[in-house]
């Protein structure tokens, strides 16, 4: 059996492997340590290079109490949701569809904008930067909440395509040829069909771009200015001060805005994991 | 889709409430921008904006506050498409790219009709182009030698009046196995104050506004000899070792705990030093010392400005609300708000040591006051210096070629 399971090597390997795991561990994690830990500081620890020793006292809820009421950090995370919740419903919707129409109908060109939508995920979206400032600022979504929902959805759509299409390909075909001849309309097939058993990629897809559009720093900063419009990862450095950098509340307000992804994940950790490797695979 | 009309005619209604209350039916109005985004200054501009409120019962006063970063892309953008009646901005060369855009009005009437070239002299200079007043300055601030007083006290240092004081007092400092200044140029501004406080004591105010503006060659003897005086603290190890990797801020903790002796920056280091733990009696504040006694002290003291935008709409009312801005009044009321000095040679200054010392010294600064060098130089001749000045401080044998290659960017920025 390949890997060989850690209790069946030689005595050495077996210790080195017990030394090294939580040394690893520690090591992986320190950053996040340090956050945590530079959270419940007070300020004055950070002034004196404090950094990683003992806190001189705890201000852990003074923190996370002033990231609330000090900054307007409370609207960058509802914008936050503003953008991710209706990205999550609006690229799924679109990618069910294209997925549906791309696994099931065989017509000439759908190999060819298959690639077209895979393809699209090859491209760093660095490059796209400034003609899709442009764009939005021409569309007039430039610095609003819809102009981060369409360009997240039309990128994630991509993903979302490929993994939707491979896995409705994996479904039995003959499922839509017994529907299509009770002569069921195509929408219908999909929709009481398809759909139904698509749920745990729709799930694990959920997830995933939840997730992503969560966590995304770059276009918040490119499409987006102040408050009225801009997530949390872009609005954390709102609680800095106009000379100081107040790391004890940007880490703490770091942790708060961590933390919807993080619950997400653990509500939905077996979708997650499948959502990784589904369509990885083809069998 | 359906849900999308029903949202549209939402927001249309709830705009339309939005726009009936924002007008009401009589009275003016006023729009003011700003990047008051910070907690305190934020609370000064409201409670100044209440008081002109109270006192112009029939002005009803918009007042927009733009988060501090954006607020420097966002100003272009909004004086030249949907233009407020005032806006907030810098003193110095940096508004001087506004002015020649034609975005900012002159307001020698407001300066004239209240007396403000007496009560508001000490900035004046910093608003003046064309011989025209284009601001208002409301609120500034002193740089100086922030020290420990404590060890100042114990290894019996006098605070060093002259430059030849300043260097034995490192010296002392050095000898008990304390660095004599504390900078971080991990963001270069730091070292711009150092060039800034060497070139005003060696060359005086004139020569260095004029090399800030331009005129100048950076390869011209006297920037020399400024960069020789400071060539002689680094060659003394005046400055903390790996400086270049740490911010201001992360160049504190030596002076909190008695590792670094002095720190050449702005009053604002005064707030986190005391939350760290410094008291009156052990953090003290003194003037850059006199390098040539032959030239007049000139020191730096960045003031903040309103201005009248150019497209306003409510002129009358915003010339009123500028005048009310420059009272000594207002001005003491809001500084003491934000821990800064009031321009308003009337002004009260709050009961701080360091506001107090920092207040003493700028109203008898007869060599000039300075906006500090990233607001006096224009932003690309700013960041090449800056940028010079950091690399000077580690690497001083390339000064040569620093100061060609600052001289080639002054060539191409003032053309």
């Amino acid at each position: 059996m390949f890997p060989t399971p850690i209790q069946n090597t030689s005595r050495r390997t077996y210790i080195a492997y017990q030394v090294l795991l939580p040394v690893t561990l520690i090591l992986w994690l320190l950053p996040l340590l340090g956050v945590a830990l530079t959270s419940i500081r007070p300020a004055s620890d950070i002034t004196a290079g404090n950094y990683w020793g003992w806190p001189s006292s705890f201000s852990l809820i003074e923190n996370y109490r002033a990231v609330f009421t000090n900054s307007p950090l409370a609207a960058y995370i509802l914008n936050s949701f503003k953008v991710t919740i209706p990205t999550v419903i609006g690229a799924i919707a679109l990618s069910s569809l294209t997925g549906f129409a791309l696994a099931i109908y065989k017509f000439r060109a759908n190999l060819l904008i298959f690639f077209l939508f895979v393809a699209g995920n090859f491209i760093p979206f660095q490059i796209l930067m400034v003609p899709v400032r442009d764009l939005s600022i021409q569309m007039g979504v430039y610095n609003s909440v819809w102009g981060l929902i369409l360009f997240h959805i039309a990128f994630q759509t991509g993903f979302c395509t490929l993994f939707m299409r491979n896995f409705i390909r994996g479904l039995p075909f003959e499922l839509i040829e017994a529907a299509r001849i009770e002569d069921v309309s195509e929408f219908r097939i999909f929709w009481f069909i398809v759909l139904p058993l698509m749920r745990p990629a729709l799930a694990a897809l959920a997830v995933l771009v939840f997730t992503f559009v969560w966590n995304d720093y770059f276009w918040a900063t490119v499409l987006t200015q102040g408050a009225h419009a801009q997530p949390v990862t872009a609005g954390l450095h709102a609680l800095n001060g106009e000379w100081i950098a107040a790391w004890h509340l940007v880490s703490a307000g770091s942790i708060v805005a961590a933390l919807p992804p993080v619950l997400m994940f653990f509500l939905m950790q077996k979708h997650f994991i499948a959502g990784l490797t589904l369509g990885a695979v083809k069998s | 889709m359906f849900n999308a009309v029903k949202l549209g005619l939402r927001l249309t209604s709830a705009l339309a409430v939005v726009a009936a209350l924002a007008m009401p039916a009589t009275g003016k109005e006023l729009v003011i921008n700003s990047d008051s985004s910070f907690p305190a200054i934020k609370a000064a501009f409201e409670q100044a904006i209440a008081g002109f409120e109270a006192e112009n019962p029939d002005i009803n006063v918009t007042f927009n506050v733009f988060d501090n970063e954006a607020y420097k892309s966002a100003i272009r953008n909004f004086l030249s498409a949907d233009a407020p009646d005032i806006a907030t901005w810098f003193a110095g060369n940096r508004m001087l790219p506004y002015v020649d855009a034609k975005l900012f009005a002159p307001i020698d009437d407001v300066w004239a009709a209240n007396n403000m070239s007496d009560t508001l002299k000490s900035a004046e200079s910093s608003v003046t182009f064309y011989d025209k007043k284009w601001a208002i300055p409301y609120t500034y601030y002193q740089w100086g030698v922030y020290y420990r007083k404590d060890i100042f006290a114990k290894l019996g240092i006098a605070v060093p009046t002259n430059w030849e004081e300043f260097k034995q007092a490192g010296e002392t400092l050095k000898a008990n196995n304390i660095v004599p200044m504390a900078i971080g140029t991990k963001f270069p501004w730091t070292a711009a104050g150092v060039f800034d406080y060497l070139n005003l004591r060696t060359n005086g105010y004139d020569f260095h506004m004029a090399l800030t503006r331009g005129e100048i060659p950076w390869t011209d003897a006297r920037v020399r000899k400024t960069m020789a005086h400071w060539q002689e603290l680094l060659d003394a190890n005046f400055f903390l070792e790996n400086h270049a990797a740490n911010s201001w801020q992360e160049a504190l903790p030596p002076l909190v705990n008695g590792k670094a002796g002095m720190y050449l920056m702005g009053n604002f280091i005064v707030e986190p030093l005391r939350e760290a733990g410094l008291t009156d009696e052990t953090l003290g504040f003194f003037q850059f010392p006199v390098i040539d006694p032959a030239i007049p002290t000139a020191e730096d003291a960045p003031a903040n400005t309103i201005h009248l935008a150019a497209k306003a709409t409510n002129v009358e009312e915003a010339k009123k609300f500028l005048a009310y801005f420059a009272r000594a009044d207002v001005q003491s009321a809001m500084n003491e708000k934000m821990s800064q000095l009031p321009v308003n040679s009337k002004s009260t200054v709050a009961n701080d040591p360091f506001l107090q010392a920092g207040f003493k010294m700028l109203s008898n600064t007869d060599g000039g006051l300075a906006q500090f060098f990233d607001r006096d130089a224009p932003a690309e001749m700013a960041k090449a210096g800056m940028e010079g000045f950091q690399e000077f401080m580690v690497k001083p044998d390339r000064l040569d070629a620093i100061l060609d290659r600052l001289e080639t960017v002054r060539q191409r920025v003032y053309k």
